[in-house]
């Protein structure tokens, strides 16, 4: 093989291998990012809230508010009602609670849900189990509850704590609640709460609060605001439905905005996510393409030149018979093959050099289990190696045409 | 028949008006002053350029008309070549180049290196098949080329100057060959030559000046 070819191939290796590398990054990010929010198991579960319009009725006052819109406890029942759905619960959410552990004071949260499906509800506990349905006093605590902010200079930093969740388990923890009442004097409410597990990371709120029972909630509730709760009339701020698998997310989605309520799902995020990465794809593989398509450029030249040199050759075996497609085709499948041996050893080298991101990028981000930085799919292969045959292709027809086109007498003639 | 080039802006006439039959299984030696068109005449014939009026039949097809790529086909079934100046691909071996005209017309391989060989053993170069145009003399790169015009048994064979570069001895040796495969193989030779010597071989003798045929003989 000619020296000038080697150099073209080369050109082809390193736009397909450019390609691959910069698409495979944009896999890679969208892969881990993916993996990591379905990976905690809340794909399954859907946060239903009322929709804000409508609550800005209610709030003015005015007009005929439709009571489906309101997540009451009727509410609930009808969402229980839909096709797939395992459980509902309503959540009621308490804050500005604090827990002392081992002498220090850490600012808690409450999130109340209905303890009689917990059971059905896709939380999973690391240690311990969950409350039972009639354990009111019970708490599940999310896995960073003892995780507090503290200033370290500029900087904020998470501190754990040195008791662990887990080393709760059993114990009675006692939460206390302040309100200001109305001579202004300041009073407090101790609860005693029961952890009998830990909850799995779910990478939401769950994380950094206590799961409770929403009745014990509420009444803390109404303590610390001093009003009752009209559940009936205003509905819960929010619920959470769990469906049987991710299959029917969208189905149960758009049966429960009918109800006019507002969704949200893990499915929509990633869905939504979808559509940014492949335009990260898109481009990445642009700046990729740029390196391919001077490899294009390479490959033109080259046919040029070749066809320059071998111009007698051309003009001979026109003579002794090849028809102008012989000519063309034959001109047409040497760029083609250099593309393709270009786009192969392109994929090789892609490949390699994924590992090698990867481990690189393990060594300076860490994590069990390796990093995925560059992930290079079979479709992305595919496609690498059908595109860089095309450009070789798409390179050769020009300079084959020209080839074809040769009056054969004059090529025969020249030197 | 008439033949112009174009030069700059001036048409020049180079064939002013020929007018021949070749039959069947003749062979025709062409001769004629430098620059008198025979070369031209033979290019012609072979539908390497088109004339600028009047018509070549060859049986029954009408080269003047063709396309392109109908003389390409044409040539690959009926007309073989030899040049002076042999136009062998420097980068195939012998056999290579004499299997190169079948691959154009679609033989299959084995039946390629077979024919090629065929080719080969009638020039009488076997033992070099293997070898490559700059690895050959003069008169075997000849051969090879000979071999290369054959192995499509074409009806007819046009040459220019075959032995142009051959000493005299390896010219009598191309000349006897040809006159054989003529005598054989009932091809029609069409063969462009300086050489007086070179026409004892002939069936007939044309005189080319300036463009026009001056005699016509028969021997
Ligand atoms: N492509 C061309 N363009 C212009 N003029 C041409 C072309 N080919 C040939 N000629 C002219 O036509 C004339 C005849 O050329 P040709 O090659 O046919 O002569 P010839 O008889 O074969 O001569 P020789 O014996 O030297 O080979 C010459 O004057 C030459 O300059
Ligand atoms: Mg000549």
């Amino acid at each position: 093989m000619k020296f000038r070819t080697i150099l073209t191939i080369i050109g082809v290796v390193i736009g397909t291998a450019s390609i691959i590398v910069m698409v495979s990054i944009g896999n890679g990010a969208q892969k881990s990012i993916t993996d990591e929010l379905s990976g905690i198991g809340s794909v399954t579960t859907l946060q239903v809230y009322q929709d804000l319009s409508s609550m800005g009725m209610t709030a003015m006052g005015g007009g005929k508010t439709d009571d489906k819109a309101i997540l009451n406890d009727d509410a609930i029942k009808d969402l229980k009602k839909i096709d797939g759905v395992v459980a509902v619960t309503p959540v009621v959410n308490l804050s500005g609670g604090e827990i002392e552990v081992d002498r220090e004071q850490y600012g808690v949260s409450l999130m109340g849900v209905d303890y009689a499906v917990l059971e059905d509800m896709r939380y999973v506990t690391t240690s311990g189990k969950k409350p039972g349905a009639n354990d009111e006093n019970s708490v599940i605590l999310g896995k960073d509850v003892l995780t507090s902010f503290t200033y370290t200079g500029a900087s904020t930093q998470l501190e754990a704590s040195e008791v662990k969740p887990e080393d709760l388990i059993g114990q009675n923890i006692t939460m206390t609640i302040k309100r200001t009442n109305a001579n202004g004097e300041e009073e407090i409410k101790t609860q005693k709460l029961k952890v009998t597990g830990v909850l799995e990371a779910t990478g939401g709120n769950e994380d950094y609060s206590i799961i409770a029972d929403y009745h014990l909630v509420t009444d803390l509730n109404e303590w610390q605001t001093g009003r009752k709760a009209n559940v009936k009339k205003q509905g819960y701020s929010q619920a959470l439905v769990t469906v049987e698998d991710s299959s029917v997310v969208n189905d149960v989605t758009s049966e429960v905005e009918a109800m006019k309520f507002t969704v949200f799902s893990m499915q929509q995020i990633l869905d939504s996510m979808g559509s940014v990465f492949q335009m990260l794809q898109i481009l990445l593989g642009g700046i990729g393409g740029v390196a391919l398509l001077v490899a294009c450029i390479g490959i033109v030249n080259t046919m040029t030149m070749s066809i320059y040199e071998r111009t007698k050759e051309i003009g001979i075996m026109k003579v002794i018979g090849a028809s102008i497609s012989d000519i063309r085709n034959m001109f047409i499948a040497e760029s083609t093959m250099i593309g393709l041996i270009g786009g192969l050893v392109g994929i090789v080298i892609s490949l390699v050099l994924s590992v090698l991101i990867n481990l690189i990028a393990g060594l300076f981000i860490g994590g069990e289990g390796g990093v995925t930085i560059s992930y290079i799919t079979p479709g992305l292969v595919v496609f690498a190696l059908f595109f860089s045959a095309l450009v070789g292709l798409l390179s050769g027809v020009r300079p084959a045409i020209k080839a074809a086109n040769l009056s054969s007498l004059d090529a025969i003639r020249s030197e | 028949m008439h033949k112009d080039f174009k030069l700059g802006k001036e048409d020049i006439h180079i064939l002013k008006g020929i007018d021949l039959d070749i039959e069947q299984g003749e062979m025709v030696a062409l001769l004629g002053p430098s620059g008198s068109g025979k070369s031209t005449f033979l290019n012609v014939l072979g539908g390497l350029v088109p004339p600028t009026s009047g018509d070549i039949m060859i049986r029954d097809y009408r080269i003047s008309d063709m396309t392109e790529n109908e003389l390409c086909l044409f040539r690959r079934e009926h007309l073989g070549f030899i040049f002076q100046s042999y136009n062998l691909i420097s980068t195939m071996t012998a056999m290579e180049n004499v299997a190169l005209a079948l691959t154009f017309a679609g033989v299959k391989k084995e039946i390629r290196q077979q024919r090629a060989q065929e080719a080969l053993e009638v020039v009488g170069l076997v033992d070099r098949m293997g070898h490559k145009p700059s690895e050959l003399s003069g008169g075997q790169q000849q051969r090879v080329s000979i071999a290369r015009a054959l192995v499509n048994h074409p009806e007819i064979i046009l040459a220019d100057e075959p032995t142009g570069n051959l000493d005299s001895k390896t010219s009598a040796d191309i000349m006897e060959m040809i006159t054989r495969l003529n005598r054989e193989e009932k091809q029609t030779f069409v063969i462009v030559t300086h050489d007086p010597d070179t026409t004892k071989y002939c069936t007939k003798v044309i005189h080319m000046c300036d463009g026009l045929i001056e005699a016509e003989v028969n021997q």
